[in-house]
């Protein structure tokens, strides 16, 4: 099973690498190549987190390698709907990275499978973590997007449409992840109730999920204020997240609270 | 919407804070932490950010001025619904377009399943106009979550309880929780700490007896129990030969146990299980996390003046004069946690946090499409005209859209 998960690494690797290589050289073909490799390091992390919760008996999500996983399967997921659905080509070059660096994070991690403790066994947990991947993947996309709208903005004779879609496309990421983070947050307080009964504590990962929740918050409001999009807003997709990143993993491992469960 | 967003961002800074300082310790607690800048931590109220002054009027503040944000809004939004569609058919060209690109733009919209109205100046195309009252239901749902979310917080009367089984425990309101049974393992010898509960109010009325386990509550009237955690209590009976009393001592500290204060026993604790070396030597495991696997008993005999320490076992029985020690299996307990609440609170909880799901989807995905199309060109109108825009930019210049 460590086998597949290390292949889809290594495969995530390899088509980051290409990828690159061919957006900088203007390879169409290596990019192809990449997109080849990137689908089937996508499909051996599917398979991957299959096998591991059949093995587990529960949906594989318990812990940090787990969570870590699952997250950058979101990014590869949410890169090959905007590949094909819409055709985002430009987003490769950026999104294929990210999903190996979490992937990377979660190679960190320790890999055994352990029994849920009791806090966790909720009808709950699928909710609250699952909306969480999809939240923070989307806030990741987010972040490419505003990255590839940077670096378009600064060529000569831009493509104003182009850009004008990769600003919408990153605004309606974050649309996205701001609903999933909401119900994160809900549902997050609702199982708290159901397990220590209160439904909020202001336990660090609380904070840091509000915390993040007000900064997209702030992005939503300022995109609309005065209609301002274009790079600034790139620029917030981009410097948020690293706030989502720490709000990952951060918390858990440099602040101590209810949620350190490792 | 600045002061607003000026009041969201402040609320993050302080969150930022209360999240990096430990919060609720004792003041000792930051005197060591901090040295000597504790003292400004206390006065600022850092030690408590979130129950502080400063995040409550915050807080408060937001709630005002998203009340009156969302109030101008909604007048507005209700007043331009009215001869909406006419109005938006009155709309200049925004773009010019040929016949062709025209039926495309069409052809497009159709395919969006916008539905059509016939005005004068042109056809307008559209869809989910209801979504144009998204962000009001988002805001609505936000403030009564704060209302209703700060009432679940502080009303709540909150109580933390041991019992052993078959004893009850008795509220200050009369109300009281009978703990029928519990185990820390389930019978596969998983951690599953769970108990059957029982709860009468003061007037009589009696939930059933129920399973109580962590995510499980017993909720009644009004009333949760939790299963909150564990415990495991020596349990040791004292004979009395000569009159044949006797009598069970559950023991959860160090105790002595004597008639006469001298001679007796002194229980000291007891550990979950043990080692033995070859030379029969026993070392203590001082911690576990389910059941006592081989439960010892850490006691002194005290006879004459002297005193003996020894490991005591379940089953063991120490005699001293008239009295019969017997070391029993220990006993397992239940931590509970009571908490009593106006059960409509939660309610009204719940529903604005439903409020709140359902005016974000509204506010993002039935996003309302509103396109004037005329004989030479088009205009696109809504609260987001964005993604319109894009996509009859991209029919324009490719013939096709892929937004
Ligand atoms: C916790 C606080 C808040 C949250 C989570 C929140 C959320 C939202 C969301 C999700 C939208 C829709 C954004 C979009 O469609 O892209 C929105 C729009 C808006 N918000 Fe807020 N909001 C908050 C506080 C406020 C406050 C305090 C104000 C006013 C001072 C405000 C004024 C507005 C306005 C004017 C709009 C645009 C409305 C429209 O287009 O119909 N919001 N808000």
């Amino acid at each position: 099973m460590n086998a597949l998960f290390f292949g889809s690494l290594i495969l995530l690797f390899a088509a980051s690498a290409l990828q690159m290589i061919g957006s900088v050289f203007k390879k169409e073909k290596l990019s192809k190549i990449a997109w080849i490799v990137f689908l089937t390091a996508f499909a051996a992390l599917s398979v991957f987190i299959v096998i591991r919760g059949f093995s587990a008996k529960r949906v594989p999500l318990a812990n940090q390698f787990e969570f870590a996983t699952a997250f950058a399967w979101g990014i590869c997921l949410m890169l090959a709907v905007l590949r094909l659905r819409y055709k985002a080509d430009w987003i490769s070059a950026v999104a294929i990275p990210a999903a190996f660096i979490v992937l990377s994070y979660a190679a960190l991690q320790p890999k055994e499978i352990t029994d849920l403790m009791p806090a966790l066994k909720s009808s709950w947990f699928v909710f609250h973590i699952g909306s969480a991947v999809f939240s923070y993947s989307a806030f990741i996309i987010a972040g490419c997007v505003g990255l590839r709208y940077i670096l378009a903005s600064k060529k000569e004779n831009a493509d104003e449409l182009k850009l004008h879609r990769m600003d919408y496309m990153s605004y309606r990421m974050i649309a996205f992840g701001f609903l999933m983070l909401t119900i994160t947050i809900l549902t997050g307080a609702l199982w708290a109730e159901q397990a220590w009964s209160s439904f909020w504590t202001w336990d660090p990962k609380e904070v840091w999920a509000l915390i993040t929740w007000i900064i997209y918050a702030v992005y939503l409001h300022l995109r609309l204020r005065s209609k301002k999009s274009g790079i600034k807003m790139a620029w917030f997709a981009l410097i948020a997240v690293p706030v989502v990143l720490f709000t990952f993993a951060g918390v858990n491992t440099l602040i101590p609270g209810l949620h350190s469960y490792g | 919407m600045r002061f607003g967003i000026i009041l969201l961002l402040l609320i993050a800074a302080v969150s930022v804070v209360g999240s990096l300082i430990p919060q609720g310790n004792e003041p000792a607690y930051y005197a060591k932490i901090y040295g000597s800048g504790h003292p400004w931590i206390l006065l600022l109220g850092l030690d408590n950010v979130f129950k502080g002054w400063v995040f409550i009027a915050l807080t408060v503040l937001l709630s005002l001025n998203l009340t009156l944000c969302s109030v101008v809004r909604i007048r507005k939004t209700v007043s331009e619904g009215k001869d909406l569609l006419e109005n938006v058919s009155r709309l200049p060209d925004a773009g010019s377009a040929t016949p062709e690109e025209i039926g495309k733009i069409k052809q497009h919209l159709k395919s969006k399943r916008c539905r059509e109205k016939q005005f004068d100046c042109g056809t307008v195309y559209y869809k989910n106009l209801l979504g144009r009252y998204g962000t009001f239901v988002t805001h609505l749902a936000i403030l009564l979550t704060v209302v209703f979310g700060a009432l679940a917080l502080s009303l709540p009367i909150v109580t933390d309880q041991t019992c052993y089984p078959g004893n009850s425990i008795t509220m200050k309101d009369g109300t009281e929780i009978y703990v029928d049974s519990f185990s820390i393992e389930d019978e596969e010898g998983n951690l599953n700490y769970n108990s059957f509960v029982q709860l009468t109010l003061s007037d009589g009325r009696q939930s059933e007896i129920q399973q109580i386990r962590v995510n499980y509550p017993l909720s009644f009237r009004g009333y949760k129990v939790y299963q909150q955690t564990y415990g495991t209590a020596g349990s040791v009976e004292v004979v009395n030969a000569r009159t044949g009393g006797q009598d069970v001592f559950i023991l959860e500290e160090s105790a002595f146990l004597s008639t006469d204060g001298m001679n007796g026993i002194f229980y000291r604790d007891l550990y979950p299980g043990f080692v033995k070396d070859g030379n029969g030597n026993y070392t203590l495991i001082t911690s576990t996390s389910g059941s006592y696997p081989d439960p010892v008993y850490d006691i002194a005999i005290m006879s004459e003046g002297e005193q003996t320490d020894v490991l005591a076992f379940p089953g063991d029985e120490i005699t001293l004069g008239d009295f019969k020690y017997v070391f029993n299996d220990p006993v397992e307990y239940p931590g509970l946690r009571i908490k009593h609440t106006p059960n409509l609170v939660n309610v009204l909880l719940l529903i604005s946090f439903v409020l709140l799901t359902a005016g974000l989807y509204m506010t993002f995905f039935t996003v309302p499409s509103l396109v004037k199309v005329s004989g030479t060109g088009y205009a696109v109108a809504g609260p987001k005209p964005e993604a319109d825009r894009i996509e009859i930019e991209m029919i324009l210049k490719n013939g096709e859209t892929n937004l």
